[in-house]
C-alpha cells in the first residue's frame, strides 16, 4: 500500500498540478492583498482618521440606513439585521473584527475562499485523479499488476486526501506570508468573537465568548478541510464515473456554481438544504453569519456533507472495482 | 510433456444481448510463440482483455499457470506480463520512474532487476529521460521492458508491431523469437497482419466473429492455404491442361492453383510438353481476406 | 526504504502528517462550537470609552436624519459634505469626520444612539457637532401636516423637547467644550398649504427648540426656515421633503461659518 501510494504521489508531483495551484492562490491573494489595501486607504480618505472604531461606527450606520430602505428582500434584511447586531458587539466590546495583521487576512481569505476558491482548487487534482489513467491508457497497466482493483483506488484515494492537505495548508501559508508583506505578520493574538447563535434574526449572545485568532484560524482551517475533502471525494467519484477529465469538471463546475447562487436564493425551499454545495460554507457558522436556509446547523451541515461523502466513496469503489475496461 | 501456461475454456462474453465471444478454447506451452489473428473487431481485443483481467467474462475459465484470472487473480497476474494495445507508459516521467512505478506494484522486483531489463530492451542511454521524448519504437521497448520486470512465464503482446518502421519490426520479431527461445517463455502475439504472424508464430488461432475458426501450425495452414499464380501462354492451353491435376481459377491473365511442393514442378513438366510457355510461376501467400474466405468458405467476408 | 525516492516520501509524509492535524483541528472546532470548547468563556464587559487617538485633529460630527445623512443630493455630500469642503479649503487641511447620521430618525432614536459607547467616544472628541433632528418627529412622513392635530403635534413636540434636553445633556457629559450646531427645520409644504397652517406649526417648533438651545452655552441653533421660504420648490428634491443639492448649499453656507477652526481651544 505504502508503495502504491508513492506511486500515485510520484505522477502527481511529475505533473506539477500542486505547483499551479500555488501560483493561482499566489496571485489572487496578491490581488486581494491588494484590493485590502485600497479599501483601508480609501476609508482613510473618507474618515479622515484610521481608527477602527470610526470605520466599524460607519459600517453600522451605512448597514442601518440600507435596513431604512423598503425596496429590501425579506431574507436579506435579515442577513443584515444579523450583521449589524455582530457589528455593534464588536464596537460595544471594543474588539476590532478586522485587525490588520496577515493573520486576519488569512483567517478572512479562508472564509470567503471556503465555499468556491478552494474546492475549485481541489477539483483540479481531484477530477483527472483516475479519468487522467483512462484517457492516457495507462489503467490498462495498472490493473494488470498483481495488485488488486480497490487497493489501487484506495492509494489514489489516500493521495487525494494527502493532496487536499497540501492545497488548504499552501493556501493558508501562502495567504499569510504574502498579505504579511503589506499588513505585518502580527494578529495571532487578537480576539474574535465565536459562538452567536442565531434565531432568524435573532443573535443570541449567551454563548459569546473571545478566541485568541490562532485558535479561531484552526478551527477555521479544519472546516476548510472537510470542505476540501468532501468536494474532492465527489470530484473522485465523478473521476471514476465519467472517462474524460473535461467532463467530471465540468459537472463538479457546474455543481459548485449552482451551490454558489443557489445560496442566494434558497431561503424559502427548504429541501434544497440537503444539496452538498448549500452546505460549504462551514466557517459561516463558527463566525455567526446567517446561513442561506433558516435551521441549518454546524451539526447538520457536517452531516449532509459527511453522507454525500461516503455514498462518492462506496459509489466510486464499486464501480471501479467492477467494471469493464476497453 | 511441456507446462501448460495458458489455458482458455470455453470462453464467452455477452454484452446486452450480443455475444461478441462466442466460446474460444486454446492452450499455451512453455517456449511456444502463438498468434491471434483476425481482422479488427473480431474479437482479439476483448479476448486478450479478458486474459489479463480488465473484462470480466460472461462465462468460461482462463487459468495462467494454473491460476485462475478471476479466483487468484494476483498469483496469476505475477506470472504474466501484457502490453494490451499500444504501449501507454506515463509520459510526464522519465523511463526509469515509470519502470519505478511498475515495480513497486510487484513483489520481489529490485533494482538489479530494473537494470537487467533495461540492458535486455537497450535502452540504457535515454532510461533518465522524460517518456514523452521518446520515439514510439523506444516506447515499445519501455513497454516490453515493463513488461519482463517480473520474469513473467508468459508474455501477451496485443499488436506488438503497430506503428514501427520495418527496422523496429524486424527487431521486434527478433527479439521475441529470442525471448520464446532462450528463456523458455510462452508469447500470445495478436495481430491483423498475416505476414508477421507467420514470420513468427509456432500455432496460429484465426479468429473471426468472436470464435476461432481454425488453430494449427504456420506451416500446415500455410501450405494448405499458398497459392501460385502462372502467367501461361496460350492461356486457354494451359489452363486446359492444369485444371487436369487441380482446381483452378482464373484472374485476368494469370491462372491460380494450389500450392504442392512436390506436384508443382511435374505440372511445369507437363505444360513445357504440350507447348505452353510458362512467363511467370509466383508462389504467393494468400492475404489475410483471402485466406478467410477460403477458410470460412467465402461470402463471409470481413467485418 | 524499498524503492523510494526521497523527495516523494517525504511529502507524502509530511502530508500525511498535515492531514491528521487537520483532522484534529475539524474535531476541535465542532466541539467547540457545540460548547465542549477549549476556549475561554469569560463573559466581555462593556468597556470604558476609549481615549480618542487623535486629540489634535479638528473633528468634526454630524448626528441626527436623513438630512445628515444627504438625502436628495445626488452627489450624496449633503450639508455636512459641503460644510467639510468648505472647511478644507479655507484652512487647507481636512478635519475629521463622522457622519452618524440615520434616515428617517426620531429624537427618541438619537437619545438612543448618543447614549452608545463608540458614539459617546467621538463626541467626546469632537470639536464641532452637528445635528439635524426633529424633521421625522414634526412631519411623521407628512401624516401630521394633513390631519391638522394640533393636540398630537403638541404631545410630539414636547416629547421632542424632552429628548433634546437628554441629547444636549448626554452630549454635555462627555464633552462640554465642543460647539453644538442644530439646525432648525424649514416647511417643505409652505406651496401645498394656503392658510400658512403649517407654516405657524414649524415657527413655533423652531422656537421652542430655540428657547432649548438657548440653554445651553456651547449650543447654537442654526435657523434654516427662511432660506426655504421663498421659493421652496426650487430647492427641495423630487420628494418634495428633503432639499436638493441647492438646498443643500444653501444651508452649508450658512453652517459653515460659524465653524472656526481657531476658535477651538482644546
Amino acid at each position: 500500500m505504502n508503495n502504491l501510494v508513492q506511486n500515485e504521489m510520484m505522477k502527481l508531483l511529475a505533473k506539477k498540478r500542486l505547483i499551479i495551484i500555488g501560483l493561482i492562490v499566489g496571485i489572487l491573494v496578491l490581488m486581494f492583498t491588494y484590493a485590502q489595501y485600497k479599501q483601508v486607504e480609501e476609508q482613510r480618505e473618507k474618515l479622515g482618521t484610521d481608527d477602527w472604531r470610526a470605520a466599524l461606527q460607519q459600517q453600522i450606520i451605512d448597514t442601518q440606513n440600507r435596513l431604512g430602505s423598503n425596496r429590501m428582500l425579506d431574507e436579506w434584511r435579515e442577513q443584515l439585521q444579523v450583521s449589524l447586531k455582530q457589528q455593534q458587539y464588536y464596537l460595544d466590546h471594543d474588539i476590532n473584527p478586522s485587525e490588520p495583521g496577515a493573520a486576519t487576512f488569512t483567517r478572512m481569505f479562508l472564509e470567503n475562499a471556503i465555499d468556491l476558491f478552494i474546492p475549485l482548487l481541489i477539483m483540479i487534482v481531484a477530477s483527472d485523479m483516475v479519468s487522467s489513467e483512462n484517457s492516457q491508457g495507462t489503467i490498462k497497466l495498472l490493473l494488470t499488476r498483481p495488485v488488486e482493483r480497490w487497493k489501487i483506488l484506495l492509494s489514489k484515494y489516500v493521495t487525494l486526501l494527502l493532496s487536499v492537505s497540501i492545497i488548504v495548508a499552501v493556501t493558508a501559508l501562502l495567504s499569510y506570508l504574502l498579505s504579511g508583506i503589506v499588513f505585518g505578520y502580527q494578529g495571532w493574538g487578537a480576539p474574535v468573537i465565536t459562538g452567536f447563535e442565531l434565531k432568524g434574526a435573532d443573535v443570541d449572545v449567551s454563548q459569546v465568548r473571545l478566541v485568541e485568532q490562532w485558535k479561531f484560524l484552526l478551527m477555521d482551517l479544519g472546516l476548510v478541510w472537510l470542505v476540501a475533502v468532501v468536494v474532492g471525494t465527489l470530484s473522485f467519484m465523478l473521476s471514476v464515473l465519467v472517462r474524460s477529465t473535461p467532463a467530471g469538471m465540468g459537472i463538479m463546475l457546474a455543481a459548485l456554481i449552482s451551490g454558489a447562487i443557489l445560496n442566494n436564493m434558497v431561503s424559502s425551499w427548504e429541501s434544497a438544504k440537503y444539496f452538498f454545495m448549500v452546505n460549504l460554507k462551514l466557517t459561516a457558522y463558527i463566525s455567526g453569519t446567517a446561513p442561506p436556509i433558516e435551521g441549518m446547523t454546524l451539526l447538520s451541515s457536517v452531516i449532509t456533507l459527511l453522507v454525500w461523502w461516503a455514498l462518492a466513496l462506496i459509489v466510486s469503489f464499486t464501480v471501479f472495482t467492477r467494471r469493464d475496461v476497453y | 510433456m511441456k507446462q501448460v501456461t495458458l489455458s482458455v475454456r470455453d470462453l464467452k462474453k455477452r454484452i446486452g444481448k450480443r455475444e461478441i465471444i462466442k466460446g474460444i478454447d486454446f492452450e499455451l506451452n512453455e517456449g511456444e510463440v502463438f498468434g491471434f489473428l483476425g481482422p479488427n473487431g473480431a474479437g482479439k481485443t476483448t479476448t486478450i482483455r479478458m486474459l489479463v483481467g480488465l473484462i470480466k467474462p460472461t462465462s468460461g475459465s482462463i487459468h495462467i499457470c494454473g491460476y485462475d484470472v478471476r479466483q487468484d487473480f494476483t498469483k496469476a497476474m505475477k506470472q504474466m506480463g501484457c502490453i494490451v494495445e499500444n504501449p501507454e507508459l506515463y509520459p510526464f516521467l522519465s523511463g526509469w520512474d515509470n519502470l519505478l512505478h511498475f515495480a513497486r506494484m510487484l513483489p520481489d522486483v529490485d533494482e538489479t532487476r530494473m537494470d537487467e531489463v533495461v540492458e535486455l530492451v537497450g535502452l540504457q542511454a535515454r532510461i533518465h529521460d522524460k517518456v514523452k521524448t521518446y520515439s514510439l519504437g523506444m516506447r515499445q521497448r519501455l513497454g516490453i521492458a515493463q513488461a519482463m520486470l517480473n520474469s513473467p512465464k508468459l508474455l501477451i503482446l496485443d499488436e506488438p508491431t503497430n506503428g514501427l518502421d520495418p527496422a523496429g519490426i524486424r527487431e521486434m520479431r527478433q527479439f521475441i523469437r529470442k525471448l520464446a527461445e532462450e528463456e523458455g517463455m510462452s508469447v500470445l502475439v495478436s495481430s491483423h497482419l498475416l505476414g508477421e504472424i507467420q514470420q513468427l508464430c509456432d500455432r496460429v488461432a484465426i479468429i473471426k466473429g468472436g470464435e476461432i475458426i481454425k488453430t494449427d501450425t504456420v506451416e500446415s495452414l500455410l501450405s494448405t492455404q499458398e497459392r501460385i499464380f502462372w502467367r501461361v501462354e496460350p492461356i486457354q492451353k494451359g489452363a486446359e491442361i492444369l485444371s487436369s491435376f487441380t482446381e483452378i481459377t482464373l484472374d485476368q491473365k494469370y491462372i491460380i492453383t494450389a500450392y504442392d511442393e512436390l506436384k508443382t514442378p511435374e505440372w511445369n513438366a507437363a505444360l513445357n510438353q504440350a507447348g505452353v510457355r510458362v512467363h511467370e510461376m509466383n508462389r504467393k501467400l494468400p492475404g489475410l481476406e483471402e485466406l478467410f474466405l477460403q477458410v470460412t468458405g467465402g461470402g463471409a467476408g470481413i467485418e | 526504504m524499498f524503492l523510494s525516492k526521497p523527495k516523494v516520501l517525504a511529502i507524502t509524509i509530511a502530508s500525511a502528517f498535515i492531514g491528521l492535524f487537520f483532522l484534529f483541528c475539524l474535531g476541535w472546532a465542532i466541539m467547540d462550537h457545540y460548547g465542549k470548547g477549549t476556549s475561554d468563556k469569560e463573559v466581555i464587559e462593556e468597556t470604558a470609552i476609549k481615549k480618542n487617538d487623535f486629540p489634535d485633529d479638528f473633528t468634526v460630527v454630524a448626528i441626527g436624519d436623513s438630512l445628515t445623512r444627504g438625502t436628495g443630493d445626488e452627489t450624496g455630500k449633503g450639508y455636512v459634505g459641503l460644510v467639510i469642503e468648505d472647511l478644507k479649503s479655507e484652512y487647507n487641511r481636512k478635519p475629521i469626520i463622522h457622519n452618524l447620521g440615520i434616515n428617517g430618525q426620531v429624537s427618541k432614536e438619537l437619545v438612543q444612539q448618543v447614549r452608545q459607547p463608540e458614539v459617546k467616544r467621538q463626541i467626546q472628541a469632537a470639536d464641532v457637532i452637528l445635528v439635524t433632528i426633529g424633521g421625522n418627529d414634526l412631519f411623521q412622513k407628512g401624516r401630521t401636516l394633513l390631519e391638522y392635530d394640533r393636540e398630537a403635534i403638541t404631545v410630539s413636540q414636547k416629547s421632542f423637547l424632552g429628548n433634546l434636553h437628554e441629547i444636549f445633556k448626554d452630549i454635555n457629559k462627555v464633552n462640554d467644550t465642543a460647539t453644538i450646531l442644530l439646525l432648525g427645520l424649514y416647511n417643505p409644504f409652505i406651496d401645498l398649504d394656503e392658510d400658512f397652517d403649517t407654516n405657524r406649526i414649524v415657527r413655533d417648533w423652531n422656537n421652542e427648540t430655540a428657547e432649548v438651545v438657548a440653554l445651553y452655552e456651547n449650543a447654537i441653533f442654526v435657523p434654516t426656515f427662511d432660506l426655504f421660504q421663498l421659493s421652496v420648490n426650487e430647492y427641495l428634491y423630487s420628494d418634495k421633503f428633503h432639499p436638493n443639492k441647492k438646498g443643500y448649499r444653501l444651508i452649508a453656507d450658512r453652517v459653515a461659518p460659524l465653524i472656526k477652526w481657531e476658535d477651538v481651544e482644546r
